[in-house]
């Protein structure tokens, strides 16, 4: 009788100074980095959101000034479409080509609406209308928001990938959550590098 | 095949740190949070910086919130609104949860100006509201020079966008209401709040006694060296102006 309880506290304490431990060399560490950079993708998808929300008031606001452009707003419209109309799989973040997939959707889309910009300084009376730079100050805060999102995805994929890749985190994945896997994270296309090209 | 996989451990543990360095070296050095104005560009006569000095202390003292004036000689290659959400974020303008900080900032040799706005103001301060604010009350000024009224008139209409009217300047026309600006800062809020639990748990007990350090300070002339962030954040809110 008297064994058996000193047993059970042996064991209690046992597990104890083992739970320390593995909280001590970071045994959650796993866990709170693959939320954080959960938490910093669906700021990305977000703001992405944000834009594609404001797409349509600016089609309608140009087309009133400039039917001629008809093709940049199609291409505009059609990119926009292709980009909302994506179905983002649930394991999006550790899928490299739907990730690639919808990073190419996006970085078109932004291209279409850096065209469209850049041929609406042909119309002075789009230009000084209010409604239309008001849409214009909201897209250049949404770009600037959608950085800012994306850089603190990166940042935080980064430590969430190192903890993974190195010493003792991957141990501790290996023990505790064997599903944990690398996640994907943007790097600047060649289509986004490339200015927008005008033509008169 | 265990040196190979020794060689590769080091090499992967070196590419980690030249990406950490990478990032280290992109972010810019940032001025030190001297006060409610911090003119490190030498915009402002010391009059001025009093006055407006007291307009962001008795707008703090109502409203909780905080806005900080910021003129800097050099964005040091940065583009502005990238130095902007850095700065703020490096700061912690705003109070801590609710991330109701915005920052005017000047940039003179670059010609640029900035109202960054945090999570929380978003709402009110939109980017269609921060660029009207600049092109009526700040371009004209800066672009007779006059600096000082610039950001004296600027830091007005802020305030009173804000929700605060003891600061007397030029009328701002807003441009019409922003639908999506009323629905984004609870989605932005709820997001940040996930986050900022997530990021607290490692370091609790530091914010409380700045938060009441820098409640102390709101009366004393100048803001003086008490004046700290209450630890809001930024995400790349508001609009820039060049002239």
């Amino acid at each position: 009788m008297i064994g058996t309880t000193i047993l059970r506290a042996r064991v209690l304490a046992l597990l104890a100074v083992a739970t320390l431990t593995l909280s001590a060399c970071g045994v959650n560490n796993v866990p709170r980095y693959d939320e954080s950079a959960k938490a910093a993708w669906s700021e990305v998808l977000n703001q992405y959101q944000r834009r594609a929300d404001l797409i349509p008031n600016l089609v309608e606001t140009v087309r009133g000034y400039a039917k001629q452009e008809q093709t940049t707003l199609t291409a505009v419209v059609e990119a926009r479409a292709k980009a909302t109309q994506m179905q983002i799989p649930a394991d999006i973040l550790t899928n490299p080509e739907a990730f690639k997939q919808f990073q190419a959707n996006q970085a078109n889309l932004g291209s279409a609406l850096a065209r469209l910009l850049v041929v609406t300084e042909q119309y002075p009376d789009l230009k000084s209308n209010q409604g239309f730079l008001s849409l214009q100050s909201q897209l250049e805060g949404t770009e600037n928001r959608i950085t800012v999102a994306r850089r603190d995805y990166i940042a935080a994929v980064q430590v969430y990938n190192t903890e993974l890749r190195t010493i003792p985190g991957r141990w501790i994945a290996g023990l505790f959550y064997p599903d944990a896997k690398v996640m994907e994270t943007f790097t600047i296309s060649a289509q986004a590098q490339e200015a927008p090209k005008v033509q008169f | 095949m265990l040196r190979l996989r020794w060689v590769r451990a080091a090499l992967s543990g070196a590419a980690v740190a030249v990406v950490a360095i990478a990032v280290a070296v992109a972010a810019p050095t940032f001025p030190k949070l001297t006060g409610r104005v911090v003119d490190d560009a030498h915009l402002l006569s010391p009059a001025a910086t009093t006055r407006i000095t007291g307009w962001l202390e008795g707008f703090e003292a109502a409203t909780r919130r905080q806005v900080v004036v910021v003129t800097v000689p050099s964005l040091q290659g940065t583009p502005i609104e990238d130095f902007g959400y850095q700065l703020g974020r490096t700061w912690g303008i705003g109070e801590r949860d609710k991330n109701t900080g915005a920052l005017l900032i000047v940039a003179p040799v670059e010609r640029a100006v900035r109202i960054e706005v945090g999570y929380g103001l978003e709402g009110e301060l939109t980017d269609a509201v921060s660029r009207a604010i600049i092109e009526q009350a700040i371009l004209p000024a800066f672009r007779l020079n006059d600096y000082e009224r610039g950001i004296s008139d600027g830091t007005a209409a802020l305030l009173r966008i804000l929700g605060w009217n003891g600061a007397p300047g030029p009328t701002v026309t807003v441009p019409p209401a922003d639908p999506l600006g009323n629905i984004a800062p609870f989605v932005f809020l709820a997001i940040f709040i996930v986050l900022v639990m997530l990021r607290s748990r490692g370091r609790g007990g530091m914010f409380l006694p700045l938060m009441l350090l820098s409640s102390a300070g709101g009366h004393r002339n100048r803001g003086g060296p008490s004046f700290g962030g209450g630890g809001g954040s930024f995400g790349g809110g508001g609009a820039s102006g060049h002239w």
